[in-house]
């Protein structure tokens, strides 16, 4: 049979944003897939050499707006790792506790949407997005806005915790931990949920590792390794969390991948409240145009963000960053796509594509 | 317009491909009860239901009360394409998820076609490389089509503005007729602005509700990117 090419996107309910996929299929059967991005680059990079440094956490976060706070924090971080300033104790906690929630917002709403992509399951749909307000509630209330808190500050964090922050977060994590079953019921035993993912799009150990994935997605084909235990930031270091680690690489365990770190995020949240100190103070300074002078070093900075390995490569200026180098966790995930969509179904291409957790304004920066 | 109003020659002209002259029709109202009662008398009705339809397409731009029904209509069933670009998308899911029960207004259909869709919600930055593709998902809809800016990007711009790559609002492209605004708005937001499109579709507020062809066109032309 003759192979066709044929367009999938920019505008596609699929492909969670705009990105176009150029598919070579013979048959049913896919030979080639070419991803072409480009289409929400608005270059954030520069922006950011026009800014003072606390104007851009606000393009930091427009990165990832599925879990805008991880972006937030990774550019506080290298700015304060620029000019030297440490952060108070109480807001170190307080900055893992809400970057923890990010992540289980993040995953969640994940979750949905795969479910939905894979038959319509719109059930886990409504399911993910009832848990995942309940989560951005919590955040709204701590940081006064509902999707893009900008709530880091130099040192700590922008304004003091709710009073019952501690009582809202353990009943919030006692409801997740109590409904994530209900998950496993409804996907885990779903057979055309199993048949779409399992064994669908297998990503070896070597080849992960060539590719340079990182996140969940490195972390599914049985490479152990997570920023937040191989390069401790903050107060991870004190806290006993595991890292979970599946091996078979494919669809079916990037989401229980996933799914476990939600658990995982639930058991770090639980320690950091516990050791939290009651009155804490977590408010950093507040936003000046001139503040502390940065020095002249160049900076690396690393995360784990909810998507994979995040890193801002800094050259400081004094008052504004001189040049600002993102690595995005996604644009690296989304290399992988051609070499796992070769000889699939074109049915499971959104499969794969909705088990790298791709996030467009993040590649096309 | 009453019926005094009319010129003669007017009233005795044959609509196209209809078997009556506008004068019969003038009372509509009359008309259509009279075809509703004469299908529901009991046995073979003479006139099928359908029949009742397929004249109101025929009497739409002449009847003021079957306008009215029309009018009726395309305000409480508006279906948005599913279409997102940006931020925004995400509190669009959330518009479409459990927050606010958005069916009972009538606007929860999100369609994948644009052919299907009365309402293009834009919902992002609108970078120059998405403009033609933009432009050509709101020629694809069937008119009439309503737009709405959803947030500040695609309103004026938002934090990009002054980026290489971003043009400063949706209405500089497509006639926009509700804007949306937050950075992102939150769906209460997008379900105020869609309730607000509803008033000027249905002529509650002032504007436009049916923009002709050769508008649009202009629009086009006109527009700077």
């Amino acid at each position: 049979m003759a192979v066709v090419r044929i367009n999938v996107g920019p505008v596609h309910p699929s492909t969670h944003g705009v990105l176009r996929l150029v598919v070579d299929v013979d048959g049913d059967t896919v030979k080639l897939v070419e991803p072409h991005i480009g289409f929400l680059h608005r270059g954030v990079e520069k922006l950011c050499e026009t800014r003072m440094y606390m104007q851009n956490p606000s393009y930091m976060e427009k990165l990832d707006y599925i879990a805008p706070l991880s972006w937030d924090e990774l550019y506080v971080a290298a700015v304060e790792q620029a000019m030297g300033i440490p952060v108070k104790e109480g807001a170190q906690y307080a900055r893992v506790i809400l970057l923890e929630f990010q992540r289980i917002a993040s995953h969640l709403l994940w979750m949905g949407t795969l479910a939905s992509d894979l038959g319509q399951m719109f059930t886990t749909f409504m399911w993910a997005f009832r848990d995942r307000s309940k989560v951005i509630k919590l955040l709204e209330d701590v940081a006064g806005s509902r999707m893009f808190y900008v709530n880091m500050r130099l040192g700590g964090l922008y304004q003091p915790l709710p009073k019952d922050f501690k009582e809202r977060s353990l009943a919030l994590i006692d409801y997740i931990e109590k409904t994530m079953p209900e998950y496993i019921e409804i996907l885990d035993k779903n057979e055309i949920f199993l048949e779409r993912t399992k064994g669908i799009g297998v990503l070896s150990k070597e080849d992960a590792i060539n590719y340079g994935v990182s996140g969940p997605v490195l972390r599914a084909s049985g490479v152990k390794e997570d920023v937040r235990r191989s390069q401790p930031y903050y107060v991870y270091d004190k806290l006993k969390f595991d890292v979970p680690v599946k091996y078979n690489g494919d669809s079916f365990d990037r989401y229980k991948v996933r799914f476990e770190e939600i658990l995982q995020s639930t058991k770090i949240i639980r320690q950091c409240l516990s050791m939290m100190p009651d009155d804490a103070d977590v408010v950093g300074a507040p936003i000046k145009l001139i503040g502390p002078a940065a020095k002249p070093d160049t900076i690396i900075t690393r995360r784990e963000l909810p998507r994979g390995e995040g890193l801002i490569y800094m050259i400081p200026d004094k008052q504004k960053p001189y040049r600002i180098s993102l690595r995005s966790p996604t644009f690296v995930n989304l290399s992988v796509l051609s070499k796992l969509c070769d000889g699939v179904k074109f049915a499971d291409i959104f499969s794969i594509m909705g088990s790298l957790d791709l996030v467009l304004a993040e590649i096309d920066r | 317009m009453s019926e005094d109003e009319v010129p003669a020659e007017y009233l005795s002209r044959k609509v196209p491909n209809a078997p009556y002259t506008v004068e019969q029709f003038m009372n509509a109202e009359k008309e259509m009860t009279k075809l509703l009662t004469e299908s529901e008398k009991e046995g073979e009705p003479k006139t099928p239901v359908n029949a009742v339809f397929a004249k109101l397409s025929d009497l739409s731009k002449m009847a003021p009360l079957v306008k009215d029904v029309i009018t009726w209509g395309r305000t409480n069933s508006l279906w948005p394409l599913q279409f997102g670009l940006a931020c925004c998308a995400i509190e669009l899911m959330d518009f479409g998820a459990e927050r606010i029960d958005a069916e009972r207004k009538g606007y929860l259909l999100f369609r994948g076609t644009p052919r299907q869709c009365d309402v293009m919600i834009v919902a992002g930055w609108v970078t120059k490389s998405m403009v033609p593709r933009i432009k050509r998902l709101y020629e694809q809809m069937a008119s009439p089509k309503y737009v709405v800016a959803y947030g500040e990007c695609a309103t004026a711009g938002g934090p990009w503005w002054e980026s290489y790559n971003i043009i400063q609002g949706i209405d500089q492209v497509l006639p926009v007729d509700v804007y949306a605004c937050g950075c992102p708005p939150k769906p209460e937001n997008l379900f105020g602005a869609l309730m607000k499109l509803q008033d000027k579709i249905s002529g509650k507020v002032a504007g436009n509700n049916e923009r002709s062809v050769s508008e649009n066109m202009q629009r086009h032309e006109g527009a700077r990117v």
